[in-house]
């Protein structure tokens, strides 16, 4: 590939000399740069595995984001236990905390970074947007009483005022830092900020994918992936780029694989894993209603963002073991098929009670106007053709794959 | 290892220097005898012009004009160039010119005559520090001959040499070659050939200056290639690796007025427009008249814009750099310390007449890249440098308004809507738009986002900055303009100083021209109004479209920009400058950026996919490079925005039309082809390629430990720049790599034909 084919001009001495050159120097084929941290983020990474962070004295951020799986779930729990005996379920499906540093704060009306759909709900942190930084999401996890369980923020300060780094913390933020609990927990937060945002652990850009954009060697896709990455582009087959925006975006980034945009796609409702999900007493049901859940987006004057949840970059998804807000889907391919048959076979994703099948049931009727409509999540007909085959399924799959970091070109 | 480059290098560059075509002509000159009988006696004056250079200092209060004069050179020598070959050979009857460049010399026969300036001559007195070759035809002896008993009055000029290069390029008689100059420049051949000193209209005097300062540095660079030793074109292409012979004053007289290949022209116009992929234009019939000069003209198909969103791409097409910028920010964002801006105060709404300026004093990102770039090399500064001009014309701005700011809404200026009866919008078949919808002036029809030198400091700092900036017509809103109500309108204001420009010719060498944002595509919300009615009802054709949005969809603001391309090209085309095809003048029709959501974003000094390892570099002292850490989040940049159209007219008769160039591009090419057009740089010199034009192949390689985003690339052509001349050939079996903002299958193999589509002839 390299060589191209021989020719009469000094494009070849050229070539080979570049060649020569080039080849001389090819230490790393990431594209992210070794970074050296600065004191804070120094020590948001000690925090960051710090399992004494917590009430059961057991959990650090890494226990559920956990860097071997691309900061996210090492399990196939659709939500993870926590609390001070780590035996209470987790609200939500843990999200990877990978390529998050391009996220912009929650907006109603996000300008869309693909420059040109209509501005609608994006950004923000955690599935329903509630965090508008890094820090403020890292609070979220550390107060939880299903998760990491401290008791307060005096409590979270207190254990770092007691460790073994207090006096880093204190060399970085002030000998008087540990004087004002908000304001040792809000440099706390910084500093986990300032970790995920420096690392190039948490952006390294360094999947199959990325060499294939990026021309490099190593880089090119298999049919099979090409075939994929047709699928997923194209707005009358996948069309999951619509959402899993991989062109330019912010910042200058480039294929982060979502517009921070916001969907109600009527995921299953998941009874099995999350226990609040058990009560269907129609008077006191309890629905995750994504940004409706917030407490600044209350209904009824939000109704219109009722199911709606942020669309996660696909990066590195063919390493989770469970997929959309609630978990409920367990791989990847099921995931696929889901957007596949949603519409054409319900029976096969709703439950049927007396022999109605229970659509969207995990979304009160009067939000379900909500739903997107946007390929392949048509609402065609059921018993209709899915928009994808079984062929195109595949290569969706293989595409995805490409998107998976740490990835190493066989020589 | 890098002596063996280097040299490899400028062999190789050298073959781009000067076309096939051209170095056959060369090769066929051969010495010519002058063996007349009588008696020729030459009183004569070596004369050009003495060039001092504009300061264009960041701090405009530092910032001057460059001053150009009639001047004389001393201590030239002056011969009869026997064998015509542009030197004054040991055996050749010379003299030396005085402290007033005259001359006096006689041959039985005459000649030819050479003036050969050099480091121990002067130039009214100041140090020549490169030597020149000037030239005299001997026709123009003839010519000037009055009696065969008096001196011939002659002056041995920059134009009296570039008369002899065009006689010895074209085959032309000297009468016919002076008079194209003079008809290029648009004095009587008289003045052309005068000692500029002597000419006494003002405006000849000007235009014959203004042309020497440009001849006397190209004529310079062809020393210096003849100095250095440059492998002769000719030679090289009969064998691309030949190190020998070197060129002959000759032929780098040719190659200098054709600098990597890229033949200079006079005047160029590159209308901008909006992000539009490809495939959103190529045989869409939202945008005939497009497709028509796709068809009629010349198109790069692989061009790729260098950033996303606007002012990043118009930042590298300023200077082939966005320096990390990578939104369409006001130009002060986060532009503080070394990067603050000097050209105070600020135009805020606070400063006198500037009430309703949207200028926020005050800008601050997360992201924290710097907008102003303070002392960064860019193509304004280095035409002005040079001795040339620039413009930038721009539709619809508020008339009174500062460059600075972007336009404001004026209730007061108010338009019908644009109306297509059926047939004239991709074969409708109701009519679009209501005659009666009356929609005011909306705000931001001007962004300074789309102006390719507002982030650079210096640019706004030069003298010329606010008398280059100027009016584009064909707008909308133009009949109302003037009942404008934001700011005091000045008196005399022309809404169409383009027009004005295009039949007085007071146009630039490089002119940007930036329609609004409902003419260039782009789109903005509009809105109006019906008489007796409060509701808002949108405006025809200035909604958005997608970046990549199918040809068979379309939208009814392709048809808009489609049609203003078309007014703004049948304007250019009718007026006497292009008419005039003495004068070399190009049209260029492009787009900012395209789409690319996937495939490959950007090609040619791109920053690779999301590398965070990009830096710029500086150049030290002794020529090499280090890496500049300055720049905040610099990575950021650069990285691309998919491959738009990319279509060049000219109005040389005899130009090759219908030509397709396929390799790759990005807009660091196009500025590298700006900098060779204009001779703003030496091809031997890669630090006088501003920012990443210089990042060519054999320039990557060099550097390659200071440029990690290219290491390990898996198609090194791709990765640099080049000049669009078409040298490149695309090997058999090489199937092109492409974005997806192009629907037909990627091409393998070379291109039908090599020609350069610059080409003049």
């Amino acid at each position: 590939m390299f060589f191209r084919q021989a020719h009469a001009d000094y494009h070849l001495i050229r070539t080979m000399l570049v060649f020569a050159l080039y080849m001389m120097f090819t230490p790393s084929i990431s594209l992210a740069g070794k970074t050296e941290l600065s004191p804070a983020a120094q020590i948001g990474k000690i925090l960051f595995f710090d399992t004494s962070l917590s009430g059961s004295g057991k959990m650090a951020c890494s226990t559920c984001h956990d860097p071997n799986f691309a900061y996210g779930p090492p399990n196939s729990l659709a939500v993870q236990l926590g609390g001070k005996k780590l035996d209470l379920p987790g609200t939500r499906a843990v999200p990877s905390l990978r390529y998050k540093d391009n996220t912009p704060p929650y907006a109603d009306l996000m300008d869309n970074p693909d420059g040109i759909s209509a501005p609608g709900p994006g950004g923000g942190f955690t599935w329903d947007g509630r965090a508008a930084t890094l820090a403020d999401q890292a609070g979220i996890p550390l107060l939880a009483s299903n998760e990491m369980a401290n008791k307060s923020k005096k409590d979270v300060v207190n254990t770092i005022r007691l460790s073994s780094y207090s006096e880093l913390f204190r060399k970085t933020f002030g000998n008087d830092i540990f004087n004002s609990t908000d304001i040792a927990f809000e440099k706390a937060s910084y500093a986990l900020q300032a970790f995920q945002l420096e690392d190039p652990s948490f952006h390294p850009y360094s999947s199959k994918y990325d060499l294939y954009s990026s021309n490099k060697i190593g880089g090119d896709l298999t049919d099979a992936e090409k075939r994929g990455m047709f699928v997923f582009n194209n707005p009358k087959k996948g069309n999951c780029f619509s959402c899993h925006y991989n062109g330019a975006g912010l910042n200058g980034s480039v294929a982060l694989f979502t517009d921070f945009s916001y969907s109600a796609i009527g995921v299953p409702r998941n009874t099995k894993d999350i226990p609040s999900n058990r009560n269907l007493k129609a008077d006191h049901a309890h629905y995750d209603l994504g940004i409706c859940d917030r407490s600044d987006h209350p209904m009824p004057e939000n109704a219109q963002y009722c199911g709606m949840f942020k669309t996660p970059t696909l990066r590195n998804v063919a390493t989770r073991q469970v997929f959309f807000h609630n978990g409920q889907i367990k791989s990847l391919r099921e995931a696929i098929l889901f957007y596949n048959t949603r519409d054409t076979n319900p029976e096969r994703w709703y439950p049927t009670v007396n022999g109605v099948v229970q659509k969207f049931d995990d979304l009160p009727l009067q939000y379900r106007e909500n739903i997107d409509k946007q390929m392949p999540l048509d609402g065609r007909a059921a018993g209709s053709v899915p928009p994808l085959t079984d062929q195109e399924v595949d290569d969706l799959i293989a595409f995805l794959n490409t998107l998976t970091d740490d990835y190493k070109p066989q020589k | 290892m890098k002596k063996d480059s280097r040299i490899t290098k400028h062999a190789l560059f050298r073959a781009s220097v000067v076309s096939a075509a051209v170095a056959g002509a060369l090769i066929s000159f051969s010495p010519v005898s002058f063996a007349g009988t009588g008696l020729v006696t030459v009183k004569g004056t070596v004369a050009g012009t003495y060039f001092t250079p504009p300061v264009n200092s960041a701090n405009p209060a530092l910032s001057t004009a460059s001053v150009t004069v009639p001047s004389v050179y001393q201590s030239a020598k002056v011969c009869f160039d026997l064998n015509n070959n542009a030197v004054c050979d040991a055996g050749e009857p010379y003299t030396m010119s005085k402290s007033d460049g005259s001359f006096l010399i006689s041959r039985i026969g005459g000649g030819p005559l050479v003036a050969e300036v050099t480091t121990a001559s002067t130039n009214s007195g100041n140090p020549v520090t490169q030597r020149v070759s000037f030239r005299l035809a001997a026709a123009e002896i003839t010519a000037a001959t009055v009696s065969p008993l008096a001196p011939v009055s002659v002056s041995i000029t920059p134009i009296s040499t570039e008369i002899v290069r065009m006689m010895e390029d074209t085959g032309g008689s000297f009468a016919a070659e002076s008079q194209a100059v003079a008809a290029r420049l648009g004095v009587t051949v008289s003045e052309a050939l005068s000692d500029p000193n002597r000419i006494a209209n003002a405006t000849s005097k000007t235009a014959v200056m203004n042309e020497s300062v440009i001849l006397t540095n190209r004529f310079t660079l062809a020393a210096k290639m003849v100095d250095r030793a440059d492998v002769s074109p000719a030679a090289l292409a009969a064998n691309p690796s030949a190190t020998s012979p070197a060129i002959s004053m000759l032929e780098a007289q040719q190659a200098a007025m054709n600098v990597e290949g890229i033949p200079r022209y006079d005047n160029i116009f590159i209308v901008m427009l909006e992000n539009k992929a490809t495939l959103s234009i190529k045989g869409s019939a939202y945008a005939p008249n497009i497709n028509n000069y796709l068809a009629a003209g010349n198109q790069f198909t692989s061009y790729f814009a260098t950033g996303n969103p606007s002012e990043p791409n118009y930042t590298a097409l300023g200077g082939a750099d966005d320096f990390g910028i990578s939104d369409d920010s006001q130009w002060n964002c986060d532009a503080t310390g070394a990067n603050a801006p000097q050209d105070l105060p600020l135009p805020t709404n606070t400063q006198p007449g500037l009430a309703k300026s949207p200028f926020a004093a005050t800008c601050t990102q997360t992201v924290g890249v710097n907008h102003n770039l303070v002392n960064r090399a860019n193509l304004f500064n280095a035409l002005t440098s040079n001795g040339m001009s620039w413009r930038t014309y721009s539709e619809s701005m508020n008339p009174g308004q500062d460059f600075r700011t972007d336009s404001v809404a004026d209730s007061a200026v108010v338009a019908t809507d644009d109306v297509y009866p059926p047939g004239t919008l991709a074969g409708n078949t109701t009519t679009i738009g209501n005659p009666n919808l009356n929609i005011p002036l909306p705000a931001g029809l001007y962004k300074t986002k789309h102006h390719p030198g507002m982030a650079y400091q210096n640019v706004r700092s030069a003298v010329e900055f606010n008398s280059s900036n100027r009016t584009l017509g064909g707008g909308q809103w133009d009949s109302q303009l003037l009942n404008s109500s934001d700011y005091a309108i000045p008196a005399g204001y022309n809404i169409d100083q383009f027009g004005t420009d295009l039949q007085t010719g007071n146009v630039g060498n490089l002119n940007f021209l930036m329609p609004d944002q409902c003419d260039d595509m782009h789109g903005i919300t509009v809105k109006g109004t019906v008489a007796g009615s409060t509701t808002q009802v949108t405006a025809s054709d200035c909604s958005s479209v997608a970046n990549n949005v199918p040809t068979a969809t379309g939208g009814n603001i392709i048809t808009r920009g489609d049609n203003y391309v078309k007014y703004i090209v049948n304007k250019i085309q009718a007026s006497p400058l292009w008419q005039n095809t003495n004068k070399r003048v190009a049209i260029v029709l492009m787009f900012d950026e395209g789409n690319a959501t996937s495939g490959f974003n950007s090609c040619c000094g791109w920053n690779p996919g999301n590398s965070t390892v990009a830096k710029p570099l500086v150049q030290n002292p002794d020529g090499t490079y280090s890496v500049d850490s300055t720049v905040h989040n610099y990575s950021n940049g650069n990285r691309g925005h998919g491959e738009s159209i990319f279509v060049v007219l000219n109005n040389q008769p005899s130009a090759p039309k219908g030509l397709v160039d396929s390799d790759y591009y990005s807009h660091f090419s196009f500025v590298r082809t700006l900098q060779d057009m204009f001779q703003l740089a030496d091809p031997d010199l890669d630090g006088t390629y501003m920012n990443r034009s210089k990042y060519t192949e054999g320039f990557i390689a060099s550097n390659i430990l200071d440029l990690p985003e290219y290491a390990s690339s898996a198609d090194t052509h791709f990765d640099s720049v080049r000049p669009m001349n078409h040298a490149y050939v695309i090997p058999a079996g090489y199937t092109e790599k492409q974005s997806a903002d192009i629907s037909t299958p990627a091409q393998t193999g070379p291109d039908s034909n090599q020609i350069n589509l610059w080409s003049l002839k």
